[in-house]
């Protein structure tokens, strides 16, 4: 897309901008198809924080997440000259790592280790984080320990289905359709997986949330 | 646990919650290490050779398992149709078989005993007509087509062997009614 459409006002603005992305990436994959190795990795450094993002909230544990990240862009690279182009590369791309994820956690299966990142200093100054702790300052670091715990409990117990659907809408912002493309599902199916799942987590967290 | 009141818990919602966690997120070192790594096995994957029946999977597992599918349904499509028609036809085509195998001989054979039969030999003591069994009248008069054959025919020589006349056929040839003895 050129600078001259991209300043045009449109009504999809969010779609117009999916469409440049999409077109973008795969000049970058044909760019890699061709022999041109390198490019992979402005790939890498594109979709890195957001790959890892859903494999660490699907995992809760930080380096399991990096290496099921590096195995996905790896498995990307082995097979990008069978990518015909047909989903964007970011679905594509998406759906390799939480096929990856999903298949490890079920080798995993019972045996869970927890290892948190590090919550960025911004949570602290966040509006929610501040409403929560408005009435008590002093603890706001036990609290925000307290809550990542409760919150990657929370979610580590739904199942994998809803458990990605929750983290790919309400912590990636991603579409319901996108969602229903990365998992092959319906919109409907997503819709009602998410319903169930935030129905679920509200019971989890009943004491955050009242 | 810091217990929050109720005022302020009723603000927070489940969304507000989740979306906590994507401030969750390594810093700069975290990511040096990984590109590191990823590089490193990245050029491993580059370097490293596929074992040999990998490489061979891999070079048969696309085209060849397309064609493999088809082949097979058009097999399994071939074997729908044909089996039917030997089903259908299987005893049809024993029962033509053993015709076939029994028209030709017999008939010739009658047609043959037939023309040596004069008043002479049966020393005027003829008192039943004989009809002479032709496979060429009888093809050409009547509008059928011989698929029969014979597998007995005797003649009464004398009034004695009257009650042993027999047309011997078997039930199939019944229905064709081409020889018959009139008394």
């Amino acid at each position: 897309m050129d600078a001259t459409s991209s300043t045009t006002k449109s009504i999809f603005p969010a779609q117009e901008a999916q469409v440049s992305q999409r077109d973008l990436d795969w000049a970058v994959v044909q760019k890699v198809q061709s022999g041109n190795v390198g490019a992979f990795d402005q790939l890498v450094q594109k979709y890195r924080e957001q790959i890892f993002s859903v494999v660490y909230n699907m995992t809760s544990n930080r380096e399991d997440a990096s290496d099921l990240t590096q195995d996905a862009f790896i498995k990307a690279f082995q097979a990008i000259g069978r990518f015909q182009g047909k989903s964007s590369f970011f679905t594509w791309l998406y759906r390799i790592a939480i096929n990856s994820t999903m298949t490890f956690l079920k080798k995993r299966n019972r045996r869970r280790f927890i290892s948190y990142e590090n919550i960025n200093e911004e949570v602290s100054s966040s509006e929610i984080f501040e409403r929560l702790t408005a009435k008590n300052q002093s603890e706001k670091g036990a609290l925000i320990s307290e809550l990542q715990e409760k919150l990657n409990d929370a979610l580590q117990k739904l199942s994998l289905k809803h458990r990605t659907v929750v983290i790919l809408h309400e912590i990636e912002g991603l579409e319901h359709a996108e969602i229903a493309e990365i998992t092959k599902t319906s919109v409907g199916t997503v819709r009602s997986r998410l319903h169930y799942a935030k129905h679920q987590l509200q019971a989890y967290l009943k004491d955050y949330i009242g | 646990m810091p217990k929050l009141t109720k005022e302020h818990q009723e603000e927070v919602k489940v969304e507000d919650l989740l979306r906590l966690k994507r401030m969750e997120r390594p810093d700069d070192a975290f990511w040096g290490k990984f590109d590191r790594e990823l590089h490193q096995r990245m050029l491993q994957t580059l370097v490293k050779k596929d074992p040999l029946y990998v490489q061979v999977f891999r070079a048969l597992s696309g085209r060849f398992a397309q064609s493999s599918a088809v082949a097979c349904a058009a097999l399994f499509i071939a074997m729908m149709v044909v089996r039917p028609a030997f089903v259908g036809t299987g005893v049809t085509d024993f029962n033509v078989a053993e015709t076939e195998t029994t028209v030709s001989a017999p008939v010739l054979a009658v047609e043959m005993a037939m023309s040596d039969l004069d008043e002479a030999a049966l020393n005027g003591q003829r008192d039943y007509q004989i009809d002479r069994i032709s496979t060429e009248t009888d093809t050409a008069d009547a509008a059928f087509t011989r698929d029969f054959g014979m597998d007995g025919f005797e003649l009464a020589l004398g009034s004695a062997d009257y009650s042993a006349d027999v047309a011997a056929s078997r039930p199939a040839f019944g229905s064709t009614s081409v020889a018959s003895l009139v008394y």
